[in-house]
């Protein structure tokens, strides 16, 4: 047990920018300590690093770009004085987003990618004079966006249709799939509420190869302004099976997909920088083949793959 | 030596219940039921059994229902010893060591390459199940331990994915659902410990038994869903679905209505494309949905029509594709059975179709209906039959069912089509028989007779006909009440074929069900039931493996024919019986023991039927070499030869123990003997010794004939080989010869004087003891030959000490 | 204390159709700790039967037994008593005492139990015990057509046993009670 802590109200430590952030500082001294007073700092950034790859040789140089910052703030919670020993329990409680204050940048919500994370973290310190190190905890909090900022609900189940045939596909098919053929049609949302499922349906219509297993892959597409370019990144967050080995032609499948929480967020479309998400069905036929390339990235086209990708527009709903 | 205890306290008891208190101080069999039996040796078990009373009351019936049916899908499905285990459930041939490798993310307990590598090993089913119950310990520590979603990585869910194992999967199934049950409850606990109690650990409030969603704190919302979320980023579909359906009771802190995740679920499942993993993840599904509060059965329905359309393409690619293995065809199909019946089982749970109040209360509207549509259809005699089956499943006060079959009878009267007649027939002989209406039984038998009689009765009718006739079989208790029922015989007359061979069988059941049968109508009934199902054997309507069971209902009859002292007409009809079933062998096995028994039973009636004893001796004498097997002819001389003796039937007596012996030889000459043959001739032979005792010696074949021929058997070439028999029967012999040489001999026939013992005849005779005396001399050389042969030192020691030992108690007799 | 039944020579269905309909009702599951059955059942029937009344049934084999697996002697030790079973027709003469004697020395048991002469007997002899218990069915014997159905219960406690004989005579069942003492002197080595 560290002699320094931070507990915040909510277990779950989600906050929205307009709601008190409430908790106590909790110190468990041995003996008494004096301090020059207990301060509490809150910091939000965004942090944006750019990685080789698709960002150009001078970009991958630069590396991390600077923190964009969020919210920078520091309170007094006790003045100069004496926490007594064993257990002090100091309680606050901080106004995140000051009402009528314009300056400081929009709240994004809390999301940890690849090259970007937004991330809000409550730091406690006991300064101690010049002898004494200060002593200091911090915790990390999340930020979910104000309620104000939500969409209605329901939001418009806007369904695409999409169809994924031999002809669909850019990337070469092996020849029995070339030439005989399949047909895979379905429905799947656009826009989908973080709070919900993404819940979309697949029918196989027709197949000449049997099929060894369809999945839905959630990505993420985190864009980064580098000068005048615009360094890009996909990653894959998840992988959901939605059939395993050949299933009935004709039966609609449900595709029912929980989003996972913080490696997803609502889609952001700054300056900046960027997140968006797309969403892809992946076919996987039985094939010989396939056993030899037990490894691979289930986004590289393959012979005896078939996939479609479509654009998922991530939201927060009240 | 010290003499007969003397009886030391005699009372005179009644079977009577009402005596029992009077008596339990003494007598343990009467004593009230309990109070005086504490069996030691259960006595600690006794607290421990009542202990699992109590506790059972609190496990719900489902649990009780499941176990008992996961027990039956193992006993059902033994696995073979070893299991051909891929890649898939390299889970449980790897060490966990490997497992802790694996980072916090939980999509990487899926193995993205599934069954791609084909890499079969082969591990013992022992060893499958112990490290299947290894990972459910270690499920446990890792939950104690605090790391609740780690809990999730060890999940065996992704095993069911291997369904190759074919016979091994129902066990499979079992073992892992145990693990999902546990780790179920677990969840479950956890989350409602938050819903009731708060961080410092005080408790806020119960949740009730029937909680609704507003009842449960956000605290325990966010972990539930948490959970939900967890078990969502699993990607393979399987241990994705069995591990939701594992926590689907806690759906319930986040919904007060699962139906739409029932729904989902049921979906999801369609995208499992092995049958049989679909058709087990739909049986545990059925289970899960049970612990949910009121479930709708709609569901149900779905689960039956998803495994059907996986099982169609299944049923009509067998023929077409040459290629697929038959023999695990078979096994799929025959795995697939027990979900489908528990499936059903739940469907038609506490399920009617028409409540009984209402068939009752309306049984006349609905009478009406019926008969609206006469002659329109084919559909009406099922109708009328369908509602016999209703009022008898209501329990139908007797008027009703009275004006019903009237009004039914007025229509169905204008069918002469003899089948659909019988079908609605058959749909009221229940209601008719359970309200013990004779005269309307009989009313219905004249109809049957007037259509069935005179005339060709098609295959459909006769099943008709034996439908009918089996209910009214099962109604009756006693035997006569059908024999005396007009029309009975006339149409089981007219009955032919399988169907009549099953009514038969039934009717003799029934008769051989109680006690003896007296009755000489009903005797020459059962008679003739009992000619008719002899001759059917051979005849196509019968399989051999039915003719055995045939053979003992018909044994059980002549057993029980009771003609009381009518000793003659008795052994009359046991000579019939010996006409007509000349090929059946147990049948004249049974003529033989009960023409023995008469003879017993007639000499304990009356002491002067020296005749009629003879006749049944001399029926037995000609009937027991028909027997065929060698064994039952030689228990059936034995018997006889007693029996024999105590009539005082010497001449008889010597005969059949000269046949015994012959048959012995016949015996001991087959080429095969087995040590259980052996056994059977060292007992035969050693009853045989103590029955020579009482048997007076021939002086025309020399007194001691007998003893000498035993003897030559023993020395017989093919007894040579087994060296126990032969001391075992040289000791018996020897016994008997100390024991004949005896002043006065232990015992005799029915201990009168009517068969004079040796003792008697050869009282004093120097002639007749030495005679004894030559012969022990010539078995002693023979004992040293026979336990020479035994080639087991240790044998060979404890046989000598046998002879010995037989020989010192000879001597002691003698001295 | 513990009941053990002794039963045996029933001779169904060959000698009688069935145990008398007294005995059937007295013997009721629940009650009896161990039977012991002599042999002589004759089919399996009245094995399965037996099994009911007690799942702890051991039998021996008698000449007539259809089923020839049963050993031809069999010891078990309840509370402080050795008992032994044997079926009695391999005695000859039968019966005969001396020879029992020899068989009850030769398995060291306390109690011997025998059947085969279907006539209910019970010998004291040299600390030991010698019970027949007769024929349960009152099935005709080798020397007497004339046998009274019987069986035998005892009543084991300590060093005491209690040896009850059930005897149907003319339709009623009479019951007889013999009391035994097990000496606690150890017994001599043979």
């Amino acid at each position: 047990m560290s002699e320094l802590e931070i507990k915040l109200s909510r277990s779950n430590r989600i906050y929205r920018p307009d709601e008190p952030l409430q908790g106590k500082i909790i110190t468990k001294f041995s003996s008494s300590v004096s301090h020059y007073g207990v301060r509490l700092s809150v910091n939000g950034s965004v942090n944006l690093q750019v990685r080789g790859g698709s960002a150009g040789v001078i970009e991958s140089v630069v590396g991390v770009l600077k923190p964009i910052t969020i919210v920078k703030r520091s309170v007094e919670i006790r003045p100069s004085g004496k926490i007594s020993s064993g257990t002090t329990e100091i309680p606050f409680s901080l106004i995140l987003k000051q009402p009528g204050e314009r300056k400081s940048g929009k709240f994004y919500e809390t999301f940890h990618g690849e090259d970007i994370s937004i991330q809000y973290l409550l730091t406690v310190e006991v300064a101690r004079g010049y002898l004494h190190k200060s002593l200091s905890a911090t915790l990390e909090f999340i930020i979910e966006s104000e309620k104000a900022e939500h969409l209605e609900l329901p939001i418009s189940p806007e369904l695409v249709f999409f169809y994924i045939t031999q002809d669909t596909q850019k990337h070469p098919l092996l020849s029995e799939l070339k030439s005989g053929g399949f047909r895979v049609s379905g429905r799947i949302p656009t826009q989908c509420s973080l709070s919900c499922a993404l819940r979309g349906e697949l029918t196989v219509e027709a197949s000449a190869l049997p099929i060894q297993s369809i999945d839905i892959h959630l990505l993420r597409v985190e864009s980064i302004l580098v000068g005048d370019r615009i360094a890009s990144e996909t990653s894959l967050i998840q992988t959901t099976q939605i059939a395993d080995g050949d299933i009935s032609r004709g039966l609609t499948l449900p595709i029912y997909v929980l989003l996972p929480r913080l490696l997803t967020c609502p889609s952001v479309l700054a300056g900046p920088f960027s997140i968006e998400f797309k969403v892809s069905i992946v076919i996987n036929f039985q094939s010989e083949l396939s056993k030899l390339h037990p490894k691979s990235d289930p986004r590289t086209p393959r012979l005896w793959l078939a996939m479609e990708t479509l654009p998922l527009e991530l939201v927060r709903t009240r | 030596m010290e003499g007969k205890m003397v009886r030391i306290q005699s009372y005179e008891l009644k079977v009577d219940v009402k005596d029992e208190e009077k008596d339990d101080t003494f007598d343990p069999l009467r004593a009230s039921r309990g109070s005086i039996v504490v069996p030691s040796k259960n006595s600690e078990d006794a607290p421990y059994a009542s202990k699992s009373d109590i506790s059972s009351s609190y496990v719900q019936p489902l649990g009780k229902e499941w176990t008992t049916f996961k027990k039956f899908l193992v006993q059902k499905f033994p696995p073979s010893k070893t299991v051909a285990v891929s890649s898939a459930a390299d889970l449980v041939v790897r060490s966990h060591k490997a497992y802790e490798k694996s980072n916090t993310h939980l999509d990487e307990l899926d193995d993205p390459l599934g069954s791609a590598v084909e890499d079969v090993k082969f591990i013992s089913q022992q060893e499958y199940t112990a490290r299947l119950s290894e990972m459910k310990n270690e499920i446990l520590c890792t939950w104690a331990a605090g790391d609740h979603f780690k809990s999730l990585k060890l999940s065996v869910a992704r095993l069911l994915r291997d369904t190759a194992l074919l016979q091994f999967y129902p066990t499979l199934f079992t073992l892992a659902t145990d693990i999902l049950d546990m780790l179920g409850d677990m969840v479950w606990q956890r989350i409602k410990q938050k819903a009731e109690f708060s961080e410092d650990g005080s408790q806020n409030h119960a949740l009730p038994e029937d909680f609704q969603v507003s009842d449960v704190c956000s605290d325990a919302k966010e972990t539930c869903h948490n959970w939900f979320c967890k078990i969502g980023s699993i990607r393979d579909l399987l241990p994705r679905i069995y591990l939701e359906l594992a926590i689907l009771p806690c759906w319930r802190f986040l919904l007060d209505d699962t139906t739409d995740v029932i729904q989902r679920l049921l979906a999801m499942m369609r995208g499992l494309g092995n049958p049989l993993a679909s058709a087990y993840c739909h049986l545990y599904m059925v289970y899960c949905v049970q612990k949910l509060p009121l479930c709708q059965k709609g569901y149900l329905v779905t689960c039956i029509k998803d495994i059907n359309r996986m099982m169609l393409p299944l049923v009509s690619s067998k023929e077409t594709t040459e290629g697929r293995n038959n023999e695990n065809y078979q096994v799929l199909v025959h795995l697939m059975e027990p979900p489908m019946w528990y499936i059903m089982k739940c469907l038609f749970k506490d399920h009617q179709e028409l409540p009984p109040e209402a068939v009752r209360s309306n049984t006349l509207h609905i009478l009406d209906l019926i008969a609206c549509g006469i002659g329109s259809s084919f559909d009406q005699c099922m109708n009328f039959r369908l509602l016999g089956f209703r009022l008898y499943e209501t329990d139908a006060p007797v008027e009703i069912v009275n004006v019903v079959l009237e009004r039914v009878m007025q229509d169905v009267i204008e069918y002469q089509d003899l089948d659909n007649f019988l079908k609605v027939i058959d749909g009221y002989v229940d209601v008719v028989l359970q309200n013990q209406m004779k005269v309307q039984l009989e009313g219905l038998l004249e109809r049957i007779a007037e259509r069935a009689c005179n005339k060709w009765i098609k295959d459909s009718e006769l099943e008709s006909l034996q439908s009918v006739f089996i209910k009214i079989l099962s109604h009756t208790k006693c035997l006569e009440d059908i024999i005396e029922l007009n029309f009975f015989a006339e149409i089981i007359d007219v009955m032919r074929g399988a169907s009549k061979n099953a009514i038969n069988m039934r009717i003799l059941q029934i008769a051989t069900r109680s006690g003896c049968i007296r009755c000489p109508t009903t005797i020459q009934f059962l008679f003739e039931v009992c000619q008719g199902l002899h001759n059917a054997k051979g005849s196509s309507d019968m399989l051999d493996s039915d003719y055995q069971p045939l053979e003992r209902l018909c044994s059980c009859f002549v057993h029980m024919v009771d003609f009381g002292t009518e000793w003659e007409r008795h052994l009359a009809f046991l000579i019939e019986c010996r006409a007509t079933f000349a090929s059946a062998d147990e049948i004249k096995e049974t003529l033989v023991h009960h023409a023995n028994c008469l003879v017993m039973k007639a000499l304990k009636d009356s002491k002067q039927l020296v005749s009629f004893g003879k006749s049944c001796l001399a029926f037995s004498e000609a009937t027991i070499p028909s027997v065929a097997t060698p064994v039952k002819q030689l228990y059936l001389y034995l018997e006889t030869a007693e029996v024999a003796l105590t009539s005082s039937l010497v001449s008889h007596s010597d005969g059949l123990i000269d046949s015994t012996i012959s048959s012995l030889q016949n015996f001991v000459a087959q080429d095969s003997v087995t040590p259980l043959d052996v056994d059977r001739i060292i007992c035969i032979i050693q009853k045989l010794c103590s029955l020579l005792i009482m048997v007076p010696g021939n002086p025309m074949r020399g007194v001691t004939f007998i003893p000498k021929s035993l003897l030559s058997l023993v020395n017989s070439h093919s007894l040579q080989k087994t060296a126990r028999l032969r001391v075992r029967i040289l000791c018996a012999n020897i016994i008997m010869l100390a024991a004949l040489s005896q002043h006065k001999l232990p015992y005799s026939p029915c201990g009168t004087k009517e068969v004079p013992g040796n003792d008697l005849l050869h009282f004093d005779d120097l002639y007749y003891h030495e005679e004894l005396a030559s012969i022990c001399g010539h078995i002693l050389p023979d004992f040293v030959h026979a336990v020479k042969e035994e080639a087991s030192p240790i044998a060979r020691g404890s046989l000598a000490l046998e002879a010995c030992n037989c020989i010192v108690s000879a001597l002691q007799v003698w001295s | 204390m513990v009941l053990v039944l002794a039963i045996g020579d029933l001779h169904i269905p060959h000698r009688a159709p069935d145990l008398p309909a007294k005995f059937k009702s007295m013997l009721v599951p629940g009650k009896i700790q161990h039977v012991i059955c002599t042999g002589n059942l004759c089919i399996k029937e009245v094995h399965d039967y037996l099994k009911t009344i007690c799942p702890d049934l051991h039998i021996t084999r008698g000449e007539y037994d259809e089923d020839a697996r049963y050993p031809e002697t069999k010891t078990l030790t309840i509370g402080q008593f050795k008992l032994g079973l044997c079926h009695g027709h391999q005695v000859i003469p039968w019966g005969d005492l001396d020879s029992l004697a020899m068989l009850q020395r030769q398995l060291d048991v306390d109690i011997l139990v025998t059947g085969h002469t279907h006539q209910f007997t019970a010998y004291k002899h040299e600390g030991g015990v010698v019970i027949n218990p007769g024929s349960a069915t009152g099935a005709y014997s080798s020397i007497t057509y004339d046998v009274n159905p019987s069986f035998v219960l005892m009543d084991i406690d300590g060093l005491r046993v209690v040896v009850y004989v059930y005897e149907l005579i003319d339709g009623e069942v009479k019951v007889d009670k013999i009391d035994f003492k097990k000496t606690t002197a150890p017994q001599s080595p043979h």
